[in-house]
């Protein structure tokens, strides 16, 4: 898998990388990605330019006269198509970046999305069980400096752990990147939907004492780490 | 952008494509809305001044055919493939007849028969005309004139477009 620098001060940036990172993760847990989506998003968006290109063409050497009511009807289609093609992004895909199947056949969902000017990353799974029709939603949030390094390298561990231990669907199928909550002493159940989120608050903390362990280390630098992280990946 | 997968690659080739096609597609609209093949254009020469300058963006409107004396018309040259923005003063037919129309631009010192073609006195509204002005927005045109007086300008300006596009992901 190609690993590329980005520049963590760029929101989209950021985004895009660990939306990229999700698929290969969840191949190699045993999902099976569905593309459907996205074929269905390339067919609308490639028929609207083979109209325009086509309409260029007759346009081009016949000139306008005698394809004027062919090109009003080729616009019509054209924006039409574009419609639709803005549609099926806004209000069906809704900012889904992964799609698939477990080996179980449940069929798990995963939209993103950040907020301007805020670098968390906010990932909405769904996961709705085989011979069920009731689909579960969990949502999890956590700050993009969680898993990338300073120097523009996403951490791949990092991010598959906190994607294990924050959507039980993911760890369930890897139970070895769920990293077990360290006690800090504060009471609280972990049941019920609150449970979640105290959950993922715990793993916050978790995270910046591993970071303090990984600092009061001894020699360890970030170029270091970066390169354990991606030999583990 | 090398080393995406190919469905990542389509979409953002297609990224680029929707901008061009949108783009020509808006222009092919607004040529079926107002029956014009060029429903917008830019004044070249400074022949109707004071009333258009060079570089002035003129909006055309190729609905009403029964075009009136005073009206400012653009018109392509048989033969030749340059609009030219005149001013009509005098009309001949209509009606029944077909409608010939005689331009002169408010600056020159002589109507237009010498710019036609080669043994043609009067222009046909019909055939020749490809739209009377309604509107325009003073020098904004003058990038084109630029354009085409420095056509590398527009190789360059093509590749920064393509560039940004393909390059960015936001």
């Amino acid at each position: 898998m190609a690993e590329s620098k980005i520049a963590v001060h760029s929101l989209p940036d950021l985004k895009n990388t660990s939306d990229d990172a999700l698929a290969p993760y969840l191949t190699s847990l045993g999902f099976r990605q569905s593309h459907k989506n996205t074929d269905v998003r390339l067919a609308l968006g490639y028929s609207a330019v083979v109209i325009a290109a086509v309409t260029f063409y007759y346009d081009y050497t016949l000139g306008w006269e005698p394809t004027k009511h062919w090109t009003a009807w080729a616009v019509a289609a054209y924006f039409v198509l574009n419609g639709v093609f803005t549609y099926w992004i806004w209000i069906v895909e809704k900012g889904v970046v992964y799609q698939g199947v477990d080996e179980s056949g449940g069929r798990l969902t995963l939209a993103s999305r950040t907020n301007k000017h805020d670098p968390t990353y906010h990932l909405t799974a769904t996961y709705a069980p085989p011979l069920s029709a009731r689909s579960q939603e969990i949502k999890a949030s956590a700050p993009f400096s969680r898993f990338f390094h300073a120097d523009g390298y996403l951490a791949q561990q990092p991010f598959r752990q906190w994607l294990a231990s924050s959507v039980p669907f993911i760890g369930a199928a890897d139970p070895n990147n769920v990293v077990e909550e360290i006690g800090r002493g504060s009471g609280g159940g972990g049941s019920g939907p609150g449970g979640i989120k105290m959950q993922s608050v715990r793993m916050g903390d978790m995270a910046d004492v591993l970071e303090g362990l990984k600092k009061s280390g001894s020699s360890s630098g970030s170029k270091s780490g970066a390169g354990k992280a991606r030999r583990r990946g | 952008m090398f080393g995406l997968q190919p469905r990542q690659l389509a979409a953002q080739v297609l990224n680029f494509a929707l901008v061009l096609s949108t783009a020509f597609m808006l222009w092919k609209g607004l040529s079926v809305a107002t029956d014009s093949p060029s429903p917008i254009v830019v004044v070249l020469s400074g022949s109707m001044e004071p009333a258009f300058q060079r570089g002035d963006l003129l909006f055309l409107w190729n609905r009403g055919m029964d075009t009136q004396i005073g009206e400012v018309v653009v018109y392509n040259v048989r033969g030749k493939d340059i609009p030219i923005v005149h001013r009509v003063v005098r009309r001949f037919g209509g009606g029944v007849k077909p409608l010939q129309l005689l331009t002169k631009g408010d600056n020159n010192a002589a109507d237009d028969t010498e710019l036609y073609a080669r043994g043609q006195d009067f222009l046909d509204r019909q055939r020749d005309v490809i739209g009377s002005v309604k509107a325009y927005i003073p020098f904004v045109g003058y990038v084109t004139i630029l354009l085409s007086e420095y056509p590398w300008l527009k190789t360059v300006m093509l590749g920064l477009m393509g560039l940004t596009v393909v390059l960015q992901r936001e």
